[in-house]
C-alpha cells in the first residue's frame, strides 16, 4: 500500500486563525477591558488625545515587531533564558521607537518622556509575547501584535479624548468647548487633568465593555 | 540541536545581544542628523517663546517659524569681564577656545528684536541645579533688563509632575513682569516662594513666583541658578541698568 503524500496544506493570508489573532484583543480579548494589563501607562499618557494615541502607535508598533522577532526565532531560543531574550528584543524595539520620535515628533517625545521608555514594561508586550509569539508562526504573531496594540490605542484613545474635552475643553489641541459656555460659569474638570480622573473612567469603561461582552470572573 | 547545553545558550545570548545592538547602532546613527536639527528648532522655540516672540505651543509650520528665528533673534556673543559684545566672535569660535577659563568669559547671548530690527529685550542663557540633573533654560528680560518676559526650561530631568511642572505654562505666566530689581537698584532676582504668593505684600508682588509643591529642590534650584546666573551677567546688565537712569 503506498502512503499517500498528503498535500501541503493551503493557508490562506486570512485565514480563521488570523482573524481571530486580530479581532480578539480588539473586544473579546481586550488587554485593557479584560485582561487589565497596561493600566500604569494608560493613566499617565491620556491627558490629552495626541499623547494617547501616539502611545497607542507605540505600543502596537512594539508588540508587533517584537512578536514577529521573537517568532522567527522562537525555535532556536533556549528555554533556560527566554524571558532576558524576550526582554532584550522588547528593548531593543522600544529604543528604536523613541528615537523615531525624538527625530521626527520632538515636541511630544519630549511630553510623553519616560513613558515612551517605560513600554518596555508594559505587561501586554511580553505578555503576547510569552503566551502568542513562542508558539505561533512570524505572520500570525505579526497580527497578533497589531490587534493587541490596536486594542490598548483604542481605549487609551477613548479616555485620551474624554479626559482632553472634559480636562481642557479641548481635542487635538483646538477648543471644543465655546467660549460662551465659559462665560456662562461652566469650568474644566480639574479631576479629568489627574490620574484618579482617568482611573474612574477606566473603571466605567471596563464596566461597560464587560456588560456587553458578557464576561464575569470566574 | 541541544538547545540546553551551556554553549548553546552562551552563545546565543552573545549572537541575540550583538544583532540588537548592530541594529540600535544603526537606528541612532541614520537618525542622529535628524534628532540634532529637531532638537535645535526646540531651542530655537525656546528662545522665542521666552522672549515672547512667539505662543507656547505655536502651531505655525516650522519653516515659519524659523524664519522669525531668523528675523527677530540675534545671537551675540558677550564679553562677560566688561560686558561688551564681542563682535569678532562666534559661539563657534568660542567653542574652540581651549583654555576652559577663558571660553567661559564668552558666552552667547540672544537679542529680541522687533519687526524693523530694534532691539526690545534680552534673553539670555541659564542653567539652574534641579534634583535630578542641570536644567537648561532661558530668562528673558525686557529692554531695561529688569522686568522679566519670560522663562522656559528646554532641557531637564525633573520629575514629571513635580518638578517637571518647570514646563506648566501657567507657573512660566507668573513670571511675566516680575522685576529683577530692588530697591535701590540691587539685584535681587526672583524668589520660587514655598506656597503660593502673598500679592499683599510689595516685595513678594514684584520679585517672588509660586512655589511647585512637591518640587522644594527644583524651586530652590531654580531661585538660586537665577540669582546666580543675572549676577554673572550683570556687566551686561549693568550697561543696560545704566541706560534706564
Amino acid at each position: 500500500m503506498t502512503a499517500v503524500a498528503t498535500p501541503p496544506q493551503k493557508r490562506s493570508l486570512f485565514g480563521p486563525d488570523e482573524r481571530k489573532a486580530i479581532k480578539d484583543p480588539l473586544w473579546d480579548n481586550n488587554p485593557i477591558a479584560l485582561q487589565i494589563l497596561g493600566i500604569c501607562s494608560a493613566l499617565a499618557v491620556t491627558t490629552r488625545l495626541d499623547k494617547a494615541l501616539i502611545m497607542g502607535l507605540g505600543v502596537t508598533f512594539v508588540c508587533s515587531l517584537a512578536n514577529v522577532i521573537i517568532s522567527t526565532i522562537r525555535t532556536l531560543i533556549p528555554n533556560k533564558i527566554r524571558i532576558i531574550v524576550q526582554l532584550v528584543v522588547v528593548s531593543s524595539v522600544v529604543i528604536i521607537f523613541d528615537q523615531l520620535l525624538q527625530a521626527y515628533m520632538y515636541d511630544l517625545s519630549k511630553q510623553l518622556s519616560v513613558f515612551v521608555g517605560l513600554i518596555i514594561t508594559n505587561c501586554i508586550v511580553m505578555g503576547r509575547l510569552e503566551a502568542y509569539a513562542m508558539g505561533n508562526p512570524p505572520w500570525r504573531s505579526f497580527l497578533d501584535g497589531i490587534g493587541n496594540g490596536l486594542g490598548y490605542a483604542w481605549i487609551l484613545a477613548v479616555v485620551g479624548a474624554i479626559r482632553e474635552i472634559f480636562g481642557s475643553g479641548k481635542l487635538l489641541g483646538m477648543q471644543v468647548i465655546p467660549q460662551g459656555l465659559y462665560d456662562a460659569g461652566y469650568v474644566n474638570n480639574g479631576l479629568m487633568v489627574l490620574a484618579p480622573g482617568a482611573f474612574l473612567l477606566l473603571g466605567i469603561i471596563v464596566w461597560i465593555q464587560r456588560s456587553i461582552s458578557g464576561y464575569s470572573e470566574k | 540541536m541541544n538547545t540546553s547545553s551551556n554553549g548553546y545558550v552562551l552563545g546565543f545570548a552573545v549572537t541575540v545581544c550583538v544583532a540588537m545592538s548592530t541594529m540600535l547602532a544603526f537606528t541612532s546613527n541614520s537618525l542622529s542628523e535628524l534628532q540634532a536639527a529637531a532638537k535645535e528648532f526646540d531651542r530655537q522655540k525656546n528662545v522665542m517663546v521666552a522672549g515672547g516672540l512667539i505662543q507656547e505651543g505655536d502651531a505655525r509650520p516650522r519653516k515659519e517659524l524659523e524664519a522669525i528665528y531668523q528675523k527677530q533673534v540675534r545671537t551675540q556673543i558677550v564679553d562677560l569681564q566688561s560686558g561688551d559684545f564681542d563682535a569678532g566672535k562666534t559661539p563657534a569660535s568660542v567653542e574652540a577656545i581651549k583654555d576652559p577659563k577663558e571660553r567661559a568669559r564668552y558666552r552667547p547671548v540672544a537679542v529680541a528684536l522687533d519687526a524693523d530690527g530694534k532691539e526690545t529685550g534680552l534673553i539670555l542663557p541659564i542653567q539652574c541645579k534641579g534634583l535630578w540633573g542641570p536644567m537648561f533654560g532661558y530668562l528673558a528680560l525686557d529692554r531695561d533688563a529688569n522686568h522679566v518676559r519670560g522663562i522656559t526650561f528646554y532641557a531637564h530631568k525633573e520629575t514629571p509632575g513635580l518638578g517637571g511642572e518647570v514646563d506648566n505654562p501657567a507657573w512660566k505666566e507668573m513670571w511675566k513682569g516680575k522685576t529683577v530689581l530692588g530697591a535701590g537698584d540691587a539685584l535681587v532676582g526672583i524668589t520660587v516662594k514655598k506656597g503660593k504668593v502673598d500679592a499683599a505684600v510689595p516685595a513678594e508682588k514684584q520679585h517672588y513666583v509660586d512655589g511647585l509643591s512637591g518640587a522644594t529642590i527644583t524651586s530652590n534650584g531654580v531661585t538660586k541658578g537665577v540669582r546666580a546666573e543675572l549676577e554673572a551677567w550683570k556687566p551686561l546688565l549693568n550697561k543696560y541698568w545704566a541706560k534706564k537712569n
